[in-house]
């Protein structure tokens, strides 16, 4: 995946080459993905450019896509019960399993290397309109961005302890979507700098 | 000879004064759009019944410009910087827009009043206070670092309101509502409610609701904070709740459950009356109360 960043390809090609495609959401999550888009973005900012907006239109609903995708397929793993244990037949050989950690961890390392790509370049246009902002604003939105990722990691940690509580998996999944809706929100956001000014 | 200068200078000072202020007008569609954009300052945009917009902008220096222009149904108002700029003044405008225009604002760091327009809205800030009433069409209002308040008429319009740091107090908007606050607490008073979204990271929720659809639908999460409900005495609802660390009020009657011997967690299902409507609330910190009075 690095290779092909640094030949220079798109990093959302990369993002969605590397979406998984044996994940099966355990129900229809297009609804609430279809939500989520809609709302995004509401009024575009003085200068981005048509071709920018749509870019992270998209960015942003393949993030969404998979977050709630992964965030699924890992709860789902992990909720399943796992099955009675058999005498394996001598005839068989014997399966190679991969060993599960005891304890477990919903962090976005876990969400593959094609969200953290495209993660990124998100955040690098959410830096970028930060510094942007007003200092007393930008100290605001970092502020608030941290305790969307704090309450993440805390639901995570709690997860770990009670990994098939599915109101701790809805909660995950919620908070996961309000940290990428504040990065593109804010993303889209006019400056000072973007409004108009006199060529 | 003295009063000669003394008038002279009266006349250029009035004329320096008048320089920084314009006042503009053009005729406009009735259903049109009017398109506002400021960096900072205040402004305040009133429906009138005359199909003409009027501008009047107080620059806060002779660098900026305000440029008034009309497209079609589509009228501009933007306050324009020279380039390389270093921003420090502030900007007022006082905007008349015929009364059931659609309206498109976006501010940096400005206060926004909107009164008597009901058209569509699209209101941003990234600070500020945005004040404006909701009637019949929809709103969509997002804003990073400020209050926003919207007072309803009871209209049918849906209302979403995005707020990352600062609260949402509304009070008798319609029925439908989508709202989310990061940092900030949520006030609601509906006349009427029928379908509601609801999310918040770290604030409080208070929604008084003085009757219900048959058809309710209420999605709430809270991440940190306390969610509050008032519904009317009497509805057909089914009601889902669960909390992990917090309790469950209801005045409704049914009592909560533990949803685990050993660990923390609560949780309450019942129905009231025919239980058509669905009230689905989920909270991590904190208490969910529902009630009837």
């Amino acid at each position: 995946m690095n290779e092909s960043t640094q030949s220079g390809r798109d990093p959302l090609d990369e993002a969605l080459a590397s979406l998984p495609e044996d994940v099966t959401p355990q129900r229809d999550l297009w609804p609430r993905i279809r939500a989520e888009i809609a709302k995004t973005p509401i009024v575009a900012p003085a200068t981005a450019s048509p071709v920018q907006s749509t870019w992270f239109r998209l960015a942003a609903a393949v993030l969404l896509v998979v977050v709630t995708s992964f965030v699924t397929y890992y709860l789902t793993r992990q909720s399943m019960p796992q099955p009675i244990a058999r005498t394996t037949p001598e005839s068989l050989p014997t399966p190679q399993v991969s060993p599960q950690p005891a304890s477990f961890s919903f962090g976005s390392e876990r969400l593959g290397a094609g969200y953290r790509n495209a993660r990124a370049e998100l955040d690098k246009r959410f830096h970028e309109r930060l510094a942007a902002l007003p200092t007393a604003d930008r100290a605001k939105v970092e502020k608030n961005l941290a305790d969307i990722r704090h309450a993440a990691d805390e639901i995570s940690a709690t997860l770990a302890q009670h990994p098939s509580d599915p109101l701790l998996q809805d909660l995950l999944m919620s908070t996961y979507q309000s940290e990428l809706q504040l990065l593109a929100n804010v993303s889209e956001l006019p400056t000072a700098g973007s409004m108009r000014t006199d060529l | 000879m003295r009063v000669v200068v003394t008038v002279a200078a009266a006349l250029l000072l009035g004329h320096a004064a008048r320089a920084d202020e314009v006042d503009k007008s053009a005729q406009a569609d009735p259903r049109g759009e009017v398109v506002i954009s400021n960096v900072a300052g205040e402004v305040q945009v009133t429906g009138w019944d005359r199909n003409e917009v009027h501008v009047r902008a107080d620059l806060s220096d002779d660098e900026q410009r305000l440029e008034f222009r009309t497209s079609g149904a589509r009228t501009t108002i933007e306050v324009v910087l020279p380039r390389g700029h270093s921003y420090r003044g502030s900007t007022d405008l006082v905007v008349q827009v015929p009364r059931n225009s659609s309206l498109t604002m976006t501010t940096v760091s400005a206060d926004q009043t909107i009164k008597d327009v009901r058209g569509m809205q699209r209101l941003q800030a990234v600070s500020g206070t945005i004040q404006t009433e909701l009637w019949n069409e929809d709103i969509e209002v997002k804003n990073v670092s400020g209050e926003v308040y919207v007072r309803g008429h009871s209209g049918k319009g849906t209302l979403r309101a995005t707020s990352v740091s600062g609260g949402l107090r509304l009070e008798d908007i319609g029925s439908e509502m989508e709202l989310n606050t990061v940092t900030g607490d949520m006030t609601v008073r509906v006349a009427e409610l029928s379908k509601a979204r609801i999310r918040t990271t770290n604030g409080n929720l208070e929604l008084r609701a003085a009757k219900v659809t048959d058809d309710l639908r209420v999605d709430a999460e809270g991440i940190n904070g306390d969610l509050r409900f008032r519904f009317p005495r009497t509805l057909d609802a089914e009601f889902d709740i669960s909390t992990f660390n917090g309790d469950i009020d209801n005045c409704f009657g049914p009592k909560p459950h533990r949803t685990s011997e050993y660990g923390p967690g609560n949780a309450l299902r019942f129905k009231e009356g025919n239980g058509d409507g669905r009230v689905r609330i989920k909270a991590l910190n904190g208490t969910v109360e529902i009630c009837n009075r």
